[in-house]
C-alpha cells in the first residue's frame, strides 16, 4: 500500500510558499516576456525554423526507435577517436566510472548539466574526496546557496543581485557590490584559475552523432570551452536520448535546440570528438597538444531505454530541454522549479516518474498539471504532455508501475 | 499494488461512479432549472447539460471541507474515519452545502435556463433527460480513474439513448471532449454526432438579437474549447453578430492562458494565484468585462479575481441571454 496523502500536503505547501515569493514572481514574469519577445524575433529572423523542428521530431523518432543500435555505433566512434566509451545502466554505475576515471583528491571543473543533477554528480564527487566547482554562473551561485535549481537553463533564476552579493561577499571574504558586472567579474576572477589547476572537466551534451562520435554543447558563457578545454582530462556524461545517427543530424538538432532555448544565436557550440591531437612534428600522431589527453564519455541510461520502450512514453525522450514549455505553463510562472523534483514542469514529471525519482517521488506533480495543454504549443517537438500525465494518473491511481 | 490517493480524489471519484455526479447532487436538483420549459424527453437533438453549471456553487465547498480534512492537524485519524463513512453513504450535500448562498444557486441554475432560451430563440428544437441525465464522466478521464470511466461511460449512453436523439449539444466544452474524443474508445457504436453550444449557436448567429452593451468586451478563451475542440473564432464572430466590441488578451486562442480550474480541488490556493493572474491578463486588455465559455473557467476567474475588483466575469451564455430578454 502507497500512502500518497501526506506526499500531496507537503508539496501542495511548498508550491503556496513558492507563489508567494516574490523574488520567483518578479524574476519568472521578466523571463517570460524576455523568452517570448526573444523567441518570436528570432523566429522571424530564421523563419526556416518550424520546418526544421518537424525535420528534427522524426530524426528523434528515428533514433528512439534504434536506440541500441545508434548506441553502439557512438561508443565505436569514440573509441576510434582515441577516446574510451562506458555505458552505465542505472544511477550508481554512472556514479562509480566517473569516479573510476577520476579518484581522490582531485579538482574538477563541471560545466552545467541536468543529468549531473540527475545523479547528484558533484555531491558523490565531493564526498569522497574531490573539489568540484560548478562554472555556470547559476549553478556556481547555487553550489553556494546549497540549492537546487529553479529553471533548467537558467537555474538561479530566483536569485536577485542582492542575494548575489551577500553570498559572494561571505564566500569570497570582500566586500562583492550588488552589481550585476562586478558579480560576474569576480567569479570570472576565482574560476580562471580552477580551470588551469583543475584535473578533469566534466560537461554534458545537447546531442550527440553517432557516425562520428561528435560532442556538441552550446553555450554562451564560454565556461564550457574552458572546462572542456583546459585541464588534461575531459568526461562528457551524457542521456542515451541525445543520440541521433549523423552528424548533419546534429546540426539540424542543435540549431533547432539553440532557437528554442532563446539562445537566439549561441555564443558559442563546441563540438568535441576526442582528445587533443598533434601531428605537427614528423607526422607523429601525439595526443594532449593543447587541450585534454584523455577523453572519456560515459553513456547513461537510468531509465530512458525503458521510457524509450512505452509506446505512450518514447515521445517524451525528443525533449531538447529548450525550456520553453516551462514558460508558457502556468504553474509553473508562479512556482518556478518547485513544480519538479530534478527534472521541471508536465515533461520534468514525466521524466521524474521514468528517470529521476519514480513514481513516488512525480505522483503529487502528476497532479498538479493542469494539463491545459499549452506547453504542446510551445514545444518544438509537439510533446503531448497532458496524454502523458493523464496515463501517469492512471497508473498511480490503480498502483499499475513498479517501484 | 493498491494506492492511496487524497481523498478529495475519492470523494469525487466515488461520487460520480454511485451518484452520477462529481459532487453528489440529486438529479430533482440538477434538473431543476428546466421546469417551466417543459422540454420533451426525446428528440433528434439532446441538450446536455451533465449538471456542471449547476454544480459550480458547491465546488467550493466541497473543497474547503475537504482541504480543511486533508491538512487540518489531526488529519490522520479524522481523515480515516471520514473515508467510512464516505464508503457508507457518500459525502451528504445537503450538510456540506448548507452554507452556499441563494444568489450563486440562484445564478449557476440559470445558466442552463438562459442557454436554452437562447437556443429556442435561434428556432431548435431539442430534448432534455431531466433529472435522469448524468455527468459525462469528464473528471474520471481527467483524474486517471479510466477503468472506472469504462463502466461508468455505459451507464451515461444508455440515458442518452433513451431519448433517441443522434446528436448531443454540450454546454460543457469538457463534456464535448469527452465525448467526443474518449467514448468512441471505450463504447462500441458511440455515433452520436457531438456539437459544442457554441457551434450551434455560430451556426444561427445572423438571428441573434443586437445586445445593446456600453462597455468592450474580453474573450477569455478555455484551453478546452481553444487546443483541444479548436473553438476560438466562432465566439468572435458570434459577438460580432451581438454588436459587441471584443478586445483581445495578449495570451489568446490557443495561446490561451489556463484559469486554474484544474487543480482546484487538489491544489485550491495555487489555483486562486492561477485564475487571479489569468483576471489580470484578460483586463490588461483594456476591457473589464471577461466572457468565458467553460463552467470551471467561469468558477475559477470568479474565485480568481481579487477583493473589490468590479471586473465583470460571465459565461457566454448570461451575456446572450441579455438579447433575449430585449
Amino acid at each position: 500500500m502507497t500512502d500518497f496523502r501526506k506526499d500531496f500536503v507537503k508539496y501542495a505547501k511548498s508550491l503556496n510558499e513558492a507563489s508567494e515569493d516574490k523574488n520567483i514572481r518578479t524574476a519568472i514574469s521578466r523571463a517570460v516576456s524576455s523568452y517570448r519577445n526573444t523567441v518570436s524575433e528570432t523566429l522571424e529572423r530564421f523563419p526556416h525554423t518550424p520546418a526544421l523542428a518537424e525535420e528534427v521530431q522524426e530524426i528523434k523518432t528515428r533514433s528512439m526507435a534504434s536506440l541500441d543500435t545508434l548506441l553502439e555505433q557512438a561508443m565505436a566512434s569514440v573509441e576510434r577517436n582515441k577516446g574510451k566509451a562506458f555505458y552505465a545502466k542505472d544511477h550508481q554505475a554512472a556514479l562509480e566510472i566517473a569516479l573510476g576515471i577520476i579518484g581522490k583528491g582531485k579538482t574538477v571543473v563541471k560545466g552545467k548539466s541536468m543529468l549531473g543533477e540527475e545523479l547528484h554528480l558533484r555531491e558523490y564527487l565531493e564526498e569522497n574526496g574531490n573539489e568540484v566547482w560548478e562554472t555556470d554562473l547559476g549553478e556556481f551561485i547555487l553550489q553556494l546557496r546549497k540549492e537546487r535549481p529553479m529553471h533548467i537553463l537558467s537555474p538561479s533564476i530566483h536569485v536577485p543581485r542582492e542575494q548575489v552579493a551577500e553570498v559572494f561577499t561571505k564566500f569570497f571574504k570582500k566586500e562583492v557590490p550588488p552589481d550585476i558586472a562586478e558579480e560576474v567579474k569576480v567569479v570570472r576572477e576565482f574560476l580562471r584559475e580552477k580551470y588551469f589547476t583543475s584535473d578533469v572537466g566534466i560537461s554534458g551534451a545537447n546531442v550527440v552523432a553517432a557516425d562520428t562520435g561528435a560532442m556538441v554543447i552550446i553555450e554562451n558563457e564560454g565556461n564550457v570551452r574552458l572546462a572542456t578545454g583546459a585541464p588534461p582530462v575531459h568526461i562528457v556524461m551524457v542521456g542515451v536520448e541525445k543520440l541521433v545517427p549523423t552528424f548533419q543530424d546534429a546540426m539540424k538538432v542543435a540549431e533547432v535546440t539553440w532557437r528554442y532555448a532563446q539562445y537566439g544565436v549561441p555564443g558559442y557550440v563546441n563540438i568535441v570528438s576526442g582528445p587533443s591531437k598533434t601531428g605537427d612534428i614528423e607526422k607523429v600522431t601525439t595526443y594532449g597538444a593543447h587541450g585534454p589527453k584523455e577523453f572519456y564519455v560515459i553513456f547513461v541510461d537510468n531509465g530512458r531505454k525503458e521510457m524509450a520502450q512505452e509506446e505512450k512514453f518514447t515521445q517524451a525522450l525528443h525533449c531538447l530541454r529548450c525550456g520553453g514549455c516551462m514558460y508558457e505553463c502556468p504553474v509553473f510562472q508562479v512556482t518556478a522549479g518547485h513544480f519538479g523534483h530534478t527534472y521541471m514542469g508536465g515533461i520534468g514529471t514525466v521524466w521524474t516518474a521514468f528517470v529521476s525519482g519514480g513514481m513516488e517521488k512525480a505522483a503529487p506533480l502528476v497532479y498538479s498539471c493542469l494539463r491545459c495543454g499549452r506547453c504542446v504549443e510551445r514545444c518544438p517537438m509537439s510533446i503531448n504532455v497532458p496524454a502523458m500525465i493523464g496515463e501517469l494518473r492512471e497508473r498511480i491511481v490503480y498502483g499499475t508501475y513498479e517501484d | 499494488m493498491e494506492t492511496k490517493m487524497p481523498m478529495v480524489l475519492d470523494v469525487i471519484s466515488e461520487n460520480i461512479i454511485k451518484h452520477g455526479s462529481p459532487l453528489a447532487l440529486k438529479g430533482s436538483e440538477v434538473a431543476s432549472w428546466a421546469k417551466e420549459l417543459n422540454l420533451p424527453v426525446k428528440g433528434d437533438l439532446l441538450f446536455y447539460t451533465g449538471g456542471e453549471y449547476q454544480m459550480l456553487p458547491f465546488i467550493d465547498s466541497l473543497v474547503k471541507t475537504i482541504t480543511h480534512l486533508d491538512q487540518g492537524s489531526k488529519v490522520f485519524s479524522m481523515m480515516m474515519g471520514a473515508r467510512n463513512i464516505l464508503n457508507k453513504t457518500g459525502i451528504s450535500p445537503e450538510k456540506m452545502y448548507a452554507s452556499v448562498l441563494a444568489k450563486d444557486k440562484d445564478r449557476y441554475n440559470s445558466v442552463c435556463f438562459k442557454a436554452a432560451k437562447v437556443l429556442k430563440e435561434l428556432g431548435y428544437e431539442f430534448c432534455y433527460s431531466g433529472s435522469e441525465e448524468l455527468y459525462s464522466g469528464a473528471l474520471l478521464y481527467e483524474l486517471g480513474y479510466l477503468k472506472d470511466m469504462k463502466d461508468y461511460a455505459k451507464r451515461v449512453v444508455e440515458v442518452i439513448k433513451k431519448s433517441g436523439a443522434k446528436t448531443i449539444v454540450c454546454l460543457s466544452p469538457h463534456a464535448a471532449e469527452v465525448f467526443k474524443f474518449v467514448y468512441p474508445k471505450l463504447i462500441e457504436g458511440f455515433d452520436f454526432e457531438i456539437r459544442t453550444y457554441i457551434d450551434l449557436v455560430w451556426e444561427r448567429r445572423d438571428k441573434l438579437a443586437k445586445i445593446t452593451s456600453p462597455e468592450s468586451v474580453v474573450i477569455h478563451d478555455s484551453c478546452r474549447l481553444a487546443r483541444e475542440l479548436n473553438i476560438h473564432q466562432e465566439l468572435r464572430d458570434i459577438l460580432e453578430s451581438v454588436g459587441a466590441e471584443v478586445k483581445e488578451a495578449q495570451m489568446n486562442r490557443e495561446w490561451t492562458s489556463c484559469c486554474g480550474g484544474p487543480i482546484k480541488i487538489l491544489f485550491p490556493e495555487l489555483s486562486h494565484v492561477i485564475g487571479g493572474r489569468r483576471v489580470n491578463e484578460l483586463k490588461d486588455s483594456g476591457s473589464s468585462h471577461i466572457l468565458t465559455s467553460c463552467p470551471y473557467c467561469l468558477s475559477a476567474l470568479e474565485g480568481g479575481r481579487a477583493k473589490g475588483d468590479s471586473a465583470v466575469i460571465e459565461d457566454l451564455i448570461e451575456f446572450l441571454y441579455r438579447g433575449v430578454k430585449a
